[in-house]
C-alpha cells in the first residue's frame, strides 16, 4: 500500500478512534449516561446523580393526579427496597400495577424524579399460562 | 398435521444435517462422486423437513390447537387469522423455527442453482451451510422446541392471544423481511468459507455471490426501514430510531455489510482487498448472528427483548466458533490472500472504496461500543453504565456527515487516480453549490450540524447528477437519442453502477430526514372540550371527545382541529386512547394501547397522542409533536429499495 494512502487510513482511523473515547469520557448531554444499580443501593448511599434503577410498580401504588393528569408518583419495588418515583410525562399503555419498569432520573430529597419510563414489552408473555388470560369468550358475552 | 409430524420432522432434518456433513467431509477424503451426490440431497431433504415442521406450527396455529403451550401463548380465538400466522416469528421458539425456515429456503435454492456449477466450492458450502442448520436445529430439538405441549393440570379455553402493538400489518412483515436480510447473509458466508477451504480465492467467488449479497442487503436495509416506520406510527414516542440495542444489532451487520458491497467491488476490478473482503463477510455474518443472540439472552435490557434464558451462552459460543474458524482459517491462508496489486493513488476510486470501508467499520465498532458500553464499563470498574441516544448521536453524527460526504465523492473519481484537471472539473460545481446553501443557512442560524449536512445533501446531488447528465450527454452525442432513451439506456448498459447511484439519491434524502429531527417540537397538555393550545406555528382545538365499543377494543376517541395561527383549517386529527380485551374481568389484564393519529406531509408531520382521559371534568391529555421532513426518510427508503433492485434486476445476456 501506498505511504500516502497508509498514513491518511491511520490518521483518520486514530481521529475517530480518539473522539470515540473523548465521548465516552466527557458525554456533551448529561442525560447521555446513568448507572444501573439496585434500588437497595440507591437507597442506603443516596446516591443524587443521574440513575437507571429496574423494578416492579408496588400494586395500587399509581396516584394519578385529578388535575393534571400526566403528574404520577407510585412506588417502583425491588425485591424488600422501595421508593417513590415521580413521572410527570406521557405515560406508557403498558404501565400499570405489577408492570416490569425501568425509570432513569434522579434522587432528590426522597423521591426519585424520572424523566424516561419505559416498560418492559409485554409481547412476549412467557409467564404462567394460568396466571395469563384464560377465560371464555362465550361467557363473557352473555 | 398433528403437532406430533412437526416434532419429528425436526428430529429428521437434525438427522440430516448430521449425515450431510459426514458425507461431505467424507467425499472431500475420499472423492467419490457418489458421497458428494448423497451430501447434496440430504443437504436438500434436511429443508424439507424444516419445511414440513414449519407448515405443520403455521397449521396448528391457523386451528387454534391451544394444546402446544407456543399457540396458547401467542394465539387467541380473537386474534385475526393473518396474525395466526404472523404468531410463527412472534414467540422465541417459533421464530427460530422460522430463521431456520428462511434459512432452508437459502440452502435449497443455492443447491439447486449450483447443481452443475461452482463444483469445486459446494461441497464446503453445503457443509457451511448444514452447520449452521444443525445449529438452529439443536435449539430447536433441544433447547427451545416449538412443539412442546402445555404443560398445565388444567383445560386451556382460550390462549393468551398476541400483543395489540404487533397486530398491525408492518409489524407482520418487519420481522421476516430483517429475517430474510439476517440469512441471507450466510450464503455469501458460506462461499467465502469454502473459497477459503479450497484456496480459490480470486475474483470467482465474489462475482458469484454480489446478488446474493445485494438481495440479502436489500431486505435488510428495507426490514430495519420498516421497523423505525412502525416504531414511528405505533409506539407513540414520535421517532423511529432509538438506539436500542436490537436497532443495534441489526445496524451494525448492515454497516458491516454495505462496507462489504462496496470492497467486493474493487476485488471483482482490479482484485484487491481480499483479505478485507474476508473481514468483512466473516464480521457481517457474525454479526447477523450476534444480533440474533442480542434480541435473545437478556443481556441487555431493551424493550424487544424476549425473556431471559439459556440460549445466550449457546448463541455466544457459535459465533466464537464462527469466528475462530474463520479467521484461523483466514490466517493459515494469508499468503495465498495476499493482493498481487496495490493501491496507487489516495485520488483512486480504490481508495475512495477504503475510505468509505473504513468509516463503516469505525461507525460500526463504535454502535457496537455504544451497545456494549454496560457490559465494558462493568467489567471495568463494576458499576454498569447505560448510555442512551444522545451519546450515540453525538460520536455518529460527524462519522455519519463524513459517510454523507463519501457518497459525492466515491463516484467522481476514476479507478486507479484522478488527474488535478479532472479533479477540479468534476468537484468545482457540487463544492461551489454546496458552499451557497451553506451561506445561505448561516444567514439562517441554523445549527452547525444542520448546515453542514444539508450542504453536503446538496452537495452530493449535484455530484450525483452531474455523473448522470454527463453519461447522458455522451450517449446523445454518439448515438443521437433523445434524452430519456439515453437515461434509459445508459444505465441499462451499467445497472450496477447507476443503481449504486440512485441508492446514494435515496441515502441523501434519508439523511435530510434526519436533519429535520433537529427542528421536532413537542408539547404535553391537559385540554376541555372547546379548548385551544398552540404548538409551534398551529393552534389545536378539542373539538369533541367520545366513547365507543368495537368487536375487540374499547375506544374514547377526541377530535382536534388543527389550524394555523391565521386561523386556517388544516386537518382533524383522531387520536384514540383503546383498551384491548376488555372484557376479561381481570382489569390488570386489559391492555390499553394508544392509537396515534398522523398529519403527514412533505415538510412537516403533525403527530398526535391521546394519552389519558378525565372522566371527572371531561379533560383530554393529549401529546403533540411537530416533526420536520420525517417524510423524506421513508422517501428515500423507496429510492433505496428502488436503486438496489434495478442493480440487481439480471442482465439479458
Amino acid at each position: 500500500m501506498n505511504n500516502k494512502i497508509f498514513t491518511l487510513i491511520a490518521g483518520t482511523l486514530s481521529v475517530i478512534l480518539f473522539w470515540i473515547g473523548w465521548v465516552s469520557l466527557n458525554p456533551s448531554d448529561k442525560k447521555a449516561m446513568a448507572r444501573f444499580i439496585s434500588v437497595e443501593n440507591l437507597l442506603n448511599n443516596k446516591i443524587s446523580s443521574r440513575t437507571k434503577l429496574g423494578g416492579i410498580v408496588k400494586n395500587g401504588s399509581i396516584q394519578i393526579s385529578q388535575s393534571n393528569q400526566l403528574d404520577c408518583f407510585f412506588v417502583l419495588k425491588e425485591g424488600s427496597a422501595e421508593l417513590s418515583v415521580n413521572y410527570s410525562k406521557t405515560r406508557p399503555d403498558l404501565f400499570k400495577d405489577g408492570a416490569e419498569v425501568i425509570v432513569t432520573g434522579e434522587y432528590r430529597d426522597g423521591i426519585f424524579v424520572a424523566d424516561e419510563l419505559q416498560t418492559k414489552c409485554a409481547s412476549r408473555y412467557e409467564g404462567d399460562l394460568r396466571e395469563e388470560t384464560n377465560y371464555k369468550l362465550e361467557e363473557l358475552d352473555t | 398435521m398433528t403437532p406430533l409430524a412437526g416434532g419429528v420432522a425436526l428430529n429428521l432434518a437434525l438427522g440430516c444435517s448430521v449425515l450431510s456433513i459426514i458425507s461431505l467431509l467424507a467425499y472431500n477424503r475420499i472423492g467419490d462422486y457418489r458421497l458428494f451426490l448423497a451430501g447434496q440431497r440430504l443437504g436438500l431433504a434436511i429443508s424439507f423437513f424444516v419445511f414440513i415442521s414449519t407448515f405443520v406450527l403455521g397449521y396448528q396455529l391457523f386451528v387454534s390447537n391451544f394444546d402446544i403451550d407456543y399457540v396458547a401463548r401467542y394465539t387467541s380465538f380473537e386474534t385475526p387469522n393473518i396474525f395466526k400466522i404472523s404468531a410463527l416469528w412472534a414467540g422465541q421458539s417459533g421464530s427460530l423455527l422460522f430463521w431456520l425456515f428462511i434459512l432452508s429456503i437459502f440452502n435449497t435454492i443455492t443447491i439447486i442453482q449450483n447443481q452443475d456449477r461452482h463444483l469445486n466450492l459446494m461441497p464446503w458450502v453445503i457443509i457451511t451451510m448444514s452447520v449452521i442448520q444443525l445449529f438452529f436445529l439443536i435449539l430447536t430439538n433441544f433447547i427451545t422446541n416449538p412443539f412442546e405441549p402445555t404443560q398445565a393440570d388444567f383445560v386451556i379455553q382460550n390462549g393468551n392471544g398476541l400483543n395489540p402493538l404487533l397486530q398491525n400489518i408492518t409489524m407482520a412483515i418487519h420481522p421476516p423481511t430483517l429475517y430474510l436480510g439476517y440469512v441471507g447473509f450466510s450464503v455469501p458466508f458460506a462461499f467465502a468459507f469454502s473459497a477459503l477451504v479450497n484456496k480459490d480465492i480470486g475474483a470467482l467467488w465474489i462475482r458469484s455471490i454480489r446478488r446474493w449479497t445485494l438481495v440479502s442487503w436489500l431486505f435488510l436495509s428495507v426490514g430495519i426501514i420498516l421497523g423505525g416506520w412502525w416504531a414511528y406510527q405505533e409506539l407513540g414516542w414520535g421517532g423511529y430510531w432509538a438506539w436500542d440495542p436490537v436497532e443495534n444489532a441489526s445496524f451494525m451487520p448492515w454497516l458491516t455489510a454495505t462496507a462489504f458491497l462496496h470492497s467486493i467491488i474493487v476485488q471483482e476490478k482490479k482484485d484487491m482487498l481480499r483479505v478485507w473482503n474476508m473481514v468483512l463477510i466473516i464480521l457481517t455474518f457474525s454479526l447477523c448472528i450476534f444480533g440474533t443472540f442480542l434480541t435473545r439472552s437478556g443481556v441487555m435490557s431493551s424493550v424487544h427483548s424476549f425473556t431471559e434464558s439459556s440460549l445466550g451462552p449457546v448463541f455466544l459460543s457459535f459465533v466464537f466458533i464462527i469466528l475462530t474458524s474463520s479467521f484461523g482459517l483466514m490466517f493459515v491462508r494469508m499468503p495465498v490472500l495476499k493482493s498481487p496489486r496495490k493501491i496507487e493513488s489516495v485520488s483512486s476510486r480504490e481508495s475512495g472504496f477504503l475510505f468509505n470501508n473504513l468509516i463503516f467499520v469505525v461507525m460500526c465498532f463504535a454502535v457496537f461500543w455504544g451497545t456494549l458500553f454496560p457490559v465494558i464499563t462493568e467489567a471495568v470498574n463494576g458499576s454498569k453504565i447505560s448510555v442512551g441516544p444522545p451519546f450515540f448521536n453525538q460520536i455518529n453524527i460527524p462519522i455519519g456527515l463524513a459517510l454523507l460526504a463519501l457518497t459525492g465523492i466515491g463516484p467522481m473519481l476514476a479507478w486507479r487516480g484522478t488527474s488535478n484537471n479532472k479533479l477540479i472539473q468534476n468537484f468545482a460545481l457540487p463544492i461551489i453549490l454546496g458552499l451557497v446553501t451553506a451561506f445561505i443557512l448561516i444567514y439562517f442560524k441554523l445549527s452547525a450540524y444542520t448546515i453542514i449536512s444539508f450542504s453536503l445533501c446538496v452537495f452530493v446531488v449535484v455530484a450525483i447528477s452531474s455523473e448522470f447528465i454527463k453519461g447522458v450527454r455522451v450517449r446523445k452525442n454518439k448515438f443521437n437519442e433523445i434524452i430519456f432513451v439515453s437515461l434509459f439506456k445508459m444505465i441499462e448498459k451499467n445497472r450496477s453502477r447507476y443503481g449504486g447511484y440512485i441508492v446514494h439519491i435515496g441515502i441523501v434524502l434519508m439523511f435530510v430526514g434526519f436533519t429535520g429531527h433537529a427542528f421536532d417540537k413537542e408539547k404535553e397538555f391537559g385540554i376541555e372540550v372547546g379548548g385551544i393550545e398552540e404548538v409551534g406555528n398551529y393552534k389545536f382545538q378539542l373539538t369533541r371527545m367520545f366513547e365507543e365499543e368495537r368487536p375487540n377494543h374499547y375506544a374514547w376517541i377526541t377530535d382536534l382541529r388543527v389550524t394555523d395561527l391565521a386561523g386556517n383549517f388544516i386537518t382533524n386529527l383522531r387520536p384514540e386512547k383503546r383498551v384491548y380485551f376488555h372484557k376479561n374481568p381481570d382489569i390488570n389484564k386489559r391492555q390499553p394501547h394508544s392509537e396515534l393519529d398522523i398529519y403527514s406531509t412533505i415538510n412537516k408531520d403533525i403527530y398526535s397522542i391521546f394519552s389519558s382521559v378525565s372522566s371527572d371534568n371531561n379533560i383530554a391529555f393529549v401529546k403533540i409533536m411537530i416533526n420536520p421532513l420525517v417524510k423524506w426518510v421513508w422517501i428515500g427508503g423507496y429510492i433505496l429499495a428502488f436503486g438496489t433492485i434495478i442493480a440487481l434486476w439480471p442482465r439479458k445476456d
